[in-house]
């Protein structure tokens, strides 16, 4: 495969780039599966660990994949308030069921 | 230039401008507006009408003149024809038309896109209110209600904010929430499509020197109205979705008794229900700040204050929603935090009326009947605005729950302020979309008549719900002593009725016979009034370059010593040209070409929707999956459908 | 399409973001998805662990070496998305349609997959009525899916059109860029899905 391709000013991977991170995202997957069953073993560490390895696996794909690292400042902007503004909100109605007073 | 494309060739490009095919194939954004425009009126008269028979019905205690079905079917049906076919299509309307105009652009940035969906909302609504012909609703074993219901009855009865369980089918029997859920989809993807036309319009196709910061303020608000919808409807469409599947297909999300909850409507609803109430008032408060500094000779005060203040409120409206759920039982931590919330948005609304205040205060006014609508506004809507306040307060907010005062409440801010505001806007750009004047006469008439008809009307509210009247209820009972004011308020319901008989009587009369208008009749400050009334389809012969905010303004005016706008000694003479040269560009201008794939498309979701409906039917799958074809094959026409504009007037 | 402003108006200047329309719009539109999944997600997370749901619950029946093979191929079907981007951008025809179907057949693993998942799941005893958890997963992961065969079908048009017109022109080759980018995102709301709703206990 040749080196680097350009259909615009911005730098671009290389095929063998994506080739690189597609291993990584199946290594990470890999991981988290290996996790998952051990769970009995490692309790509540599992959960914090499994959303890390799923946030590195989205920060590739939305930032090499969908070029987003390489694109104007400003799309990341609003696809990032997108995700933000959808945690938060959801965030906080999770937290309402969680603490409403239960009585009797 | 009138050739109409002939009907055995569907698959060839229209190419007309004129004429009623001229219309169906449109692509053009002025058009789209303006039928955007008519159509909401026609519902705006719908949903009046719906509005005049509850207060028939309780004008006086017991009465008897709706039944309980048809008084349900009335009030849900009145709101939601009034906010999602009325005021969000109005501000569609004036978004579409203005929208290009005030930015120095020939269109939007998907001119077919635009097209789909006025088509989509033309048809959603049709859809949603073919439930008077073909819906079916009934009481559930063991109810009270007559098993016959009519058909003004046979309509989605539970509320425009359609609360679950009682919507779940074992409650709501028959097809009419169906039509509700499903209508109200349909509606929202219009609405959707439209945002992030609009949003890549206005960032995207602004004239040279616009910069964002010297865009008129309704176009400001127009993005920040874009950016609520484009993230709110979302939402809804999923509650609606579980809805749907909930009655449809046997899912659980809302029944409680197999791990569902009814509070979830509540609260995926209202998270879009509260952002959609400030899409509902921005584009209004936008016209407001359009008018305002034009009738008092005065720039805006604080410019870029309102403008800020405006995305305040379009960001902080995601984090009060659950102060519609005060007595929902969400527990005193929600409680208290969303009424902190609730009272933190007052403070950039306050910044917007202190402002406009603000560009009055010293001003040389001119009191015509856009600037009476929006002086109106601006007084109705801080009464609104106020009775909102004390509602963040949660210890009274339960009192008022439920009640009229509640009701008083929002029709002070949708009324008094978003219908205020889109009247103003109607008349202050009529001369633009005519090229006639209104008759000033009339449009005060019309005012006044409807300024003290929708005081007498929602005054009382406020007191009748302190007192004790009941929301959603067909009949008070004559022991309640509610009557009198009761009685108010069905006059003044009256007296807005014919108030509006008075627009429409103007509106008629003066498209005719109207005193000609120039390109200028306000001697007003934004780019649409540079170019001819009507504008040429191509909008502007030249785009123009802008230098500064109101650059029209500042070409026709500079100021003395003290500040005061001295008009130039070619101020005349530059409106005249702009005059001359807009109807006579010197070169030939590209426009994007009309197409029919837009109301193809249009046409086929209600047959998806149909399909939806009556599944349990042999016929209402093949409507179904005739309908998905239809949607299927109208997409990969239009994707094969050329996108580069063809040249105007097709001399080349 | 060339950018409208630029057809429109000759040589007249605009003000703009610097990124094509359909590109900014694009962009938009999968942020406003966000919220979409969002809901149907956290609607998932709230059920999931309900007491008195009738059994059995999605919890119960998931098979997690299978799905996890399906999201090897989602994830794979990204790798194949890019390189067909990148053949497009290098001119290569052929290879960039070998990578576009490519891609569209993952798709269809994956689907397959899916269907496979949930009529097991039909058979052991859970549909979408049994209780609210198994709702929200039939929801999530159905309308996932339905975004997934979008894809598809957007991806073997451009197959198609490139069959047609020998190859895939610059215009169009931004199509090509904008199904890339719908079809990364749906991939990376299952990176979300099979972590949060598969795994996470």
């Amino acid at each position: 495969m040749s080196g680097e391709a350009q259909t615009t000013a911005h730098h671009h991977p290389t095929p063998r780039q994506y080739v690189q991170i597609a291993v990584l995202l199946g290594a990470l997957t890999g991981i988290e599966v290996a996790l998952y069953y051990t769970e009995p073993t490692l309790g509540k560490l599992v959960t914090p660990a499994l959303l890390l390895l799923a946030a590195i696996k989205f920060g590739l794909v939305v930032g090499y994949y969908m070029h987003l690292k390489y694109e104007k400042r400003l799309l990341t902007g609003f696809f990032g308030a997108g995700f933000l503004l959808a945690g938060m909100i959801y965030a906080v109605v999770l937290v309402t069921f969680l603490i409403v007073p239960r009585f009797g | 230039m009138t050739t109409t494309a002939s009907r055995s060739t569907i698959f060839r490009r229209p190419k007309t401008t004129t004429g009623f095919w001229s219309w169906i194939t449109t692509v053009d954004h002025k058009k789209i507006g303006i039928m955007y425009g008519y159509t909401a009126f026609f519902f705006l008269l719908v949903g009046g009408l719906e509005a005049l028979l509850l207060r028939i019905q309780l004008a006086g205690p017991e009465g008897q003149f709706l039944s309980q079905a048809e008084y349900n079917a009335m009030f849900t049906m009145h709101g939601t024809t009034m906010v999602f076919l009325v005021i969000m299509p109005m501000s569609a309307a004036f978004m579409n038309f203005l929208l290009p105009l005030m930015i120095g652009a020939r269109d939007v940035a998907f001119p077919r896109l635009n097209a789909l969906s006025y088509w989509v909302f033309l048809f959603g609504g049709i859809f949603l209110y073919s439930t008077f012909l073909f819906g079916t609703t009934g009481a559930p074993a063991g109810g009270f209600l007559a098993d016959e219901v009519s058909r003004l009855g046979s309509a989605p009865n539970a509320g425009w904010f359609g609360y679950a369980p009682n919507t779940e089918s074992q409650y709501s029997v028959g097809t009419v929430l169906d039509y509700w859920s499903i209508g109200l989809q349909i509606i929202g993807l219009a609405s959707l499509l439209s945002s992030v036309n609009l949003i890549t319009t206005i960032f995207n196709l602004r004239a040279k020197g616009m910069r964002l910061l010297r865009m008129p303020v309704f176009a400001w608000m127009s993005l920040v109205v874009n950016f609520l919808l484009a993230f709110s409807l979302p939402i809804i469409a999923v509650a609606l979705w579980m809805i749907t599947f909930d009655r449809q297909f046997g899912s659980q999300f809302f029944q409680a008794a197999n791990g569902g909850d009814p509070i979830l409507w509540q609260h995926l609803f209202w998270l879009f229900g509260h952002p959609e109430v400030y899409i509902l008032v921005l584009p209004a408060m936008g016209i407001v700040s359009e008018v305002l500094p034009v009738f008092s000779r005065k720039p805006l005060f604080g410019y870029a204050a309102v403008v800020f203040a405006g995305a305040a409120i379009g960001f902080l409206g995601f984090g009060v929603w659950a102060h519609h759920m005060f007595s929902s039982g969400i527990g005193t931590v929600a409680q208290a935090a969303f009424g902190l919330s609730t009272m933190t948005i007052a403070i950039p609304t306050g910044i917007k009326i202190f402002n406009w205040l603000g560009t009055m205060w010293m001003g040389r006014l001119r009191f015509t009947t856009p600037m009476l609508f929006a002086i109106g506004f601006v007084a109705m809507f801080t009464i609104g605005g106020l009775s909102g306040v004390t509602h963040s307060v949660v210890p009274a907010d339960w009192q008022q729950t439920d009640t009229y005062y509640v009701v008083a409440h929002f029709h002070y801010v949708l009324f008094g302020g978003a219908i205020f505001g889109i009247f103003a806007g109607l008349y202050y750009w009529f001369p633009k979309l005519t090229g006639r004047m209104y008759s000033e006469k009339l449009g005060k008439l019309h005012f006044w008549l409807m300024f003290i008809g929708f005081n007498l009307t929602f005054a009382p509210m406020h007191w009748l719900g302190l007192q004790g009247m009941v929301r959603r209820t067909w009949q008070y009972a004559a022991d309640t002593n509610l009557g009198p004011w009761n009685m108010v308020v069905t006059i003044g319901a009256f007296v807005i009725a014919t108030s509006i008989l008075v627009f429409m009587w103007n509106w008629v009369v003066s498209r005719r016979r109207g005193v000609q208008a120039g390109i200028d009749p306000w001697d007003a400050r934004t780019l649409e009034w540079t170019i001819p009334s009507p504008p040429p389809q191509y909008n502007f012969a030249e785009i123009p370059t802008v230098t500064s905010l109101d650059d029209f303004w500042h070409r026709k005016y500079t100021e003395d010593d003290e500040e005061r706008p001295v008009r130039r000694e070619g101020a005349d003479a530059l409106v005249a040209e702009l005059e001359h040269t807009g109807r006579h560009p010197d070169r030939p201008i590209h426009l994007p070409a009309p197409s029919y794939f837009p109301i193809a498309v249009g046409l086929s979701l209600p047959l998806v929707g149909y399909g939806i409906v009556y599944h349990g039917e042999v016929w209402g799958l093949a409507l179904l999956v005739v309908g998905l074809l239809a949607t299927v094959t109208s997409f990969i026409g239009w994707a094969q459908e050329p996108s580069e504009p063809e040249p105007f007037g097709e001399e080349g | 399409m060339a950018d409208l402003a630029h057809e429109l108006g000759h040589h007249d200047e605009h003000e703009g973001l610097g990124v094509d329309n359909r590109k900014l719009a694009m962009w938009v539109f999968l942020a406003s998805e966000f919220m979409f999944f969002g809901a149907f997600i956290s609607t998932y997370l709230l059920f999931k662990g309900r007491e008195g749901l009738t059994p059995p619950i999605p919890r119960d029946l998931y098979d997690i070496p299978f799905t996890s093979v399906s999201s090897f191929v989602l994830l794979m079907s990204s790798l194949t998305m890019v390189l067909a981007h990148n053949a497009l951008s290098r001119k290569d025809q052929p290879a960039t349609r070998s990578w576009l179907l490519a891609t569209a057949m993952l798709g269809m693993v994956f689907i397959g997959g899916q269907v496979f998942e949930f009529s097991t799941f039909v058979q052991e005893g859970m549909t979408m009525r049994t209780n609210a958890a198994a709702s929200g997963f039939y929801l999530l992961t159905g309308f996932h899916g339905t975004h997934v065969v979008i894809g598809i079908i957007m991806l073997l048009s451009l197959y198609g059109i490139s069959r047609r017109q020998d190859g895939l022109s610059e215009a169009k080759g931004l199509n090509l860029e904008l199904v890339g980018l719908y079809w990364h995102f749906v991939d990376i709301i299952w990176i979300v899905i099979f972590t949060v709703v598969y795994l996470i206990p």
